[in-house]
């Protein structure tokens, strides 16, 4: 008996030092073949039958897993607080701990647990009500199945596979935080890939200042740029300047950074001290921000708190901008970073300050990011966005002769005294 | 409708080109036909008028506003009618009612005090020498007895001759086949350039290139040029001449390219790209070739000819200060290498945003080697930009105030041409060292999928064009591919695509998973086929157009009775003073709606011609 008795105690310090060189050997994830145990050195003269003893005794005491993994069996440590969690419940509910366990970050539906187990429904309902009461785990929403009850362990943080990767909240996709994203991104890349001038000329400018981390809060950043929307407003066709004779020689001295015409028509523009533009940089400029540099401000901003974005996340709103139509991407000797668009035509004054206006009610109907496109003939005309533009004949229901739309457009409704704008009732 | 009525109408129709007509060599019958192409055109009379003045100047206006009044006309007609009207305003005050032109007039004619009168066209001579400058540009030629075959006439009997001359026992095997179709196309080519008879004449004789010259700089031909003016060759009294509207497209063209280039890139950019093709499309008569006549240039690309920077530089105005309109940055900031780089070749396809710039990852690559030696500053094209700021940290912007960094004019009109050429759109090819050129083809289809891009935003927000633009880059994708891809909600994305399948934006394609073919497990395949969407959006042009001539149709006729009244002829000319104000009131909001149908109608013509014409 005493053999016996010193037989365990001395069992009882293999166990011990066998979990505590596995720890000291891997994270909780890997998996040790036989092989790898004995390498250990903790079992004297690498005898399998004792260390497979030993094993077992740990496995008992749910400190180690056991799994048949492609090579044999295998085994991986368990924490000693997990293993307590174990060892204090029934059979049913650690089973269906178990089950949750192994389903790890990817979490497991429980109908899963229920078919795997062959338990009975209820059997595993109150298995799981208690596994949630003492709070070792917790349900979750899987994006990719929203309709499936999932359970997870409590401690995990579902997989991004699960959750949808960073731009889910909830199982949802998180459009506000997407755009409020794309716009700190765009910005960026704006500000990094056009030269902003201004009218004035003397100061010299360096890239335009970039969105802190209060910007996405709304908060008062400091706004620098005097030029506002008024710059917008200035729109000098190209075919004006192209064939008119009566464009006035630039200034001498301080050349305004801005084409000639808009000298002579925007000397009503309100602020006219410093109209500000943006230029397009020379061909071969080499710095166009990359996706990395852009992954690295944004995690330097600090501005996705608890998320962190990776280069490949970055990748997809940069490309769904260049989808957009509001950057494009450009190649300069095998580097390929990105630029804004229609340059010329950005808003010249600082995100956050037009998001403080938005606040206040101001400029309302500008886009946040980018340009609005210009609108041609088609889309101007009422018939361009008419509901009923297949249905509309001479002698139909619905003919120009009765168009409401028209009627509307040309100003000829007389009840109404809403202007002519040419936008159509949708 | 009696006889003499019928005579006159077509008159009337083949004077202003409306018609085309063949005499039947055996029957002696004659056959009309409507020539809708030109009829068309009528609509662009406005655009082209405006087009002539900023490019011409006003006095050419004038003669073009005439010509165009006129339908086709003889030279010496067109003389005495000018010479009547010159003559009548040097004697008295001008009748301001008669004189169509005062406005055209009035502008000019107060910076010519020493003129008697102010006419835009001062004298015959001046007369003549606009006449020579728009044959010289091609806008004008001469009407021939060919000219009122229709096309289809013109081929037939083209083909019979050939047929008649080389080919008397019929076509026989390929290559004959090809030779054939050759001689036809040479045969075509002849008629056409029946019409250029003038211009090759005035080729010919005098100072061609000198005349050119004074023409380019501006074309302000009002009476400076005296000298100039004596020296042009009288033209042929009896050649009857008319608007080649096919040149006119081209200018028209060049300026929807300069204003594409201004909303990409920049004004100044996209003046200096005007003057480009102003010089590029000297010789170019029409903006698409013939595929029968041409088949030749078709093969070797486009045949556009090269400008050099020379030429350029020597047509800019020299008032424009052209270090505007860039971004300035440090010489280190830039890879002249990639800059300068040469296309010699017009890329071979159409080429999508990614897909252009993935694609020509490898050619990139095997230049990166090269681009060290740049920046170490050896590189010959290096000293063409502008000498090293004084310190050159990576992105620091040369300080504007320092004179000394003043790069030279050549350099700044280079700089401009680079950034064309690096546009994603393709505005120019460098195609040789200081040489550059259009690829007008795959250009113009940048520029229609632009347009397309632009309507789709506007009809279907952003986020269709989105869905649009990634489904142009990746083909076809399945419906659950696309929320991940376009990062929006699957709802949303349902119902704009939807939406944009009832505009004709994008198409969608069922595939059934197995046999059974079972609806539910179908996949559902969303594509967008650019070119049935184009001809969707020209389709709607077109309907758009009519409506609302259709529109102004009903206007006027609901303002009959106001409209009566402005007809008589004491009314005229003095409708404010004369009519009672509710009705002069009325008058003045028909008066605003026509104008607001019209220039809708012009801008769907924008519309039209890029689609169609360009
Ligand atoms: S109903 Fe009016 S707006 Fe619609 S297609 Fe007809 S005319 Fe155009």
């Amino acid at each position: 008996m005493a053999g016996s008795q010193g037989d365990a105690a001395k069992l009882q310090i293999l166990k011990d030092a066998l979990y505590d060189e596995a720890r000291q050997h891997g994270s909780e994830s890997r998996l040790f073949t036989q092989r790898d145990l004995l390498g250990l050195n903790v079992i004297p003269n690498e005898n399998a039958t004792l260390l497979l003893r030993v094993v077992q005794g740990l496995c008992d005491d749910k400190l180690f897993v056991g799994t048949n993994n492609h090579a044999g069996l295998a085994w991986r440590w368990r924490s000693k607080e997990d293993a307590k969690k174990y060892t204090s419940l029934s059979d049913e509910t650690m089973m269906v701990y178990s089950m949750i366990d192994e389903a790890g970050a990817d979490g497991i539906w429980n109908r899963t647990i229920k078919f795997k187990l062959n338990m009975h429904d209820s059997v595993v309902k109150s298995a799981i009500k208690t596994l949630e009461t003492k709070g070792y785990i917790m349900g979750m929403k899987n994006v990719e199945h929203p309709n499936k009850k999932m359970y997870i362990k409590a401690n995990l943080r579902p997989s991004d596979r699960a959750t949808g990767g960073p731009w889910f909240t909830d199982g949802e996709l998180d459009t506000a935080f997407i755009t409020e994203l794309e716009m700190i991104v765009f910005e960026f890349i704006k500000t990094q890939s056009a030269y902003l001038g201004s009218q004035g000329g003397h100061r010299s400018v360096g890239p335009a200042r970039m969105p802190t981390k209060g910007v996405i809060r709304g908060g008062a950043a400091p706004v620098s740029n005097v030029g506002d929307s008024s710059s917008r407003g200035v729109k000098r066709a190209a075919t004006e300047i192209s064939n008119d004779d009566q464009t006035p020689a630039p200034a001498p001295a301080p050349a305004p950074v801005t084409a000639p015409h808009q000298s002579s028509s925007s000397s009503t523009a309100v602020n006219k001290a410093r109209l500000k533009v943006f230029l397009p940089l020379p061909a071969g400029y080499k710095t166009y921000p990359t996706v990395s540099e852009i992954a690295q401000q944004i995690d330097k901003w600090g501005i996705t708190n608890n998320t962190t974005l990776s280069e490949a996340d970055i990748q997809q709103l940069v490309d769904i901008l260049t989808f957009d139509g509001l950057i494009e991407p450009i190649k300069v000797n095998g580097r390929k970073g990105y630029r804004v668009t229609r340059p010329t035509k950005q808003e010249t004054s600082s995100l956050a300050k037009r998001q403080k206006d938005r606040e206040a009610g101001i400029g309302l109907d500008l886009t946040l990011m980018g340009v609005e496109t210009g609108s041609n003939g088609l889309t101007e005309t009422p018939c361009g966005r008419c509901p009923v533009f297949e249905l509309c004949e001479e002698g139909g229901p619905v003919s120009p002769s009765n168009c409401v739309y028209f009627t509307e457009w040309l100003g000829l409704d007389e009840g109404r005294s809403k202007p002519p704008n040419g936008i159509v009732p949708a | 409708m009696n006889r003499t009525q019928l005579r006159h109408g077509l008159a009337i129709l083949i004077q202003h080109n409306l018609l085309y007509y063949d005499v039947d060599s055996d029957t002696h019958m004659a056959y009309y036909e409507a020539n809708t192409d030109n009829a068309y055109c009528l609509i662009r009379t406005g655009k082209i008028l405006e087009m002539i003045d900023t490019s011409f100047g006003p006095p050419t206006k004038d003669v073009v506003q005439s010509l165009l009044l006129l339908g086709q006309t003889r030279i010496s007609d067109l003389v005495a009618a000018y010479r009547e009207k010159i003559a009548s305003a040097n004697q008295a005050v001008i009748d301001k009612e008669s004189n169509v032109f005062d406005d055209a007039a009035a502008t000019n004619g107060n910076s010519q005090p020493k003129k008697l009168n102010n006419l835009a066209v001062k004298s015959t001579a001046q007369l003549n020498s606009i006449l020579c400058r728009l044959v010289e540009a091609e806008l004008i030629d001469v009407v021939h007895d060919k000219s009122f075959q229709s096309p289809i006439d013109t081929y037939k009997a083209v083909e019979k001759e050939a047929t008649d001359t080389f080919f008397p026992g019929g076509v026989k095997g390929g290559k004959a086949k090809i030779e054939f179709e050759e001689k036809i196309a040479e045969g075509l080519r002849k008629v056409r350039n029946e019409s250029k008879l003038l211009k090759r004449k005035l080729e010919q004789n005098g100072p061609a290139a000198k005349r050119r010259k004074l023409f380019l700089n501006g074309g302000v031909a009002n009476g400076a040029h005296d000298e100039e003016e004596d020296k042009d060759p009288a033209l042929d009294p009896k050649q009857v001449i008319r608007i080649n509207y096919e040149k006119c497209l081209v200018e028209l063209r060049n300026r929807r390219l300069v204003q594409f280039a201004s909303e990409m890139i920049g004004d100044m950019t996209s003046y200096v790209y005007g003057v480009l093709l102003k010089q590029l499309t000297k010789q170019l008569s029409r903006c698409r070739l013939d595929p029968a006549m041409d088949m030749g240039e078709l093969e070797e690309g486009q045949g556009s000819g090269i400008v050099t920077t020379a030429e350029i530089l020597d047509s800019l105005k020299t008032s424009v200060d052209l270090s505007l309109g860039l971004g300035k940055t440090s010489r280190e900031a830039l890879s002249s290498r990639a800059a300068e780089k040469l296309q010699e070749l017009p890329p071979k396809k159409k080429l999508i945003l990614e897909a252009d710039v993935d694609g020509d990852a490898r050619a990139d690559e095997s230049e990166d080697d090269g681009s060290d030696s740049d920046e170490s500053g050896t590189d010959d094209d290096a000293k063409d930009y502008a000498p090293p700021a004084a310190n050159g940290s990576k992105v620091k912007f040369a300080d504007s105030t320092a004179k000394e960094q003043k790069m030279d004019r050549p350099t700044q009109l280079r700089q401009h041409l680079l950034l064309l050429a690096e546009s994603s759109r393709h505005f120019v090819r460098h195609c040789g060292y200081n040489e550059w050129t259009v690829d007008f083809v795959p250009l113009m289809q940048v520029l229609r999928e632009a347009e397309l891009d632009s309507v789709i935003e506007r009809t279907s927000g952003r986020q269709g064009l989105r869905l649009v633009r990634i489904l142009r880059n990746k083909g076809k994708l399945d419906e659950k591919a696309l929320p991940n891809v376009a990062l929006m909600r699957k709802p949303e994305i349902q119902q704009k695509m939807l939406e944009m399948q009832t505009a004709g934006f994008v198409q969608v394609q069922e595939v059934p998973r197995d046999n059974k073919a079972d609806v539910k497990k179908s996949f559902f395949l969303w594509f967008h086929d650019e070119e049935k969407s184009i001809g969707r959006l020209l389709d709607t042009s077109y309907k758009a157009m009519l409506r609302c001539m259709q529109v102004l149709e009903v206007v006027r006729q609901k303002e009959r009775d106001v409209l009566m009244l402005t007809k008589r002829t004491d009314v005229k000319g003095r409708e404010e003073e004369v009519m009672r104000k509710e009705y002069y009131e009325r008058y003045r909001k028909f008066l605003d709606c026509e104008r607001k149908l019209f220039a809708q109608t012009m801008r769907l013509d924008d519309m039209v011609a890029l689609l169609r014409d360009y």
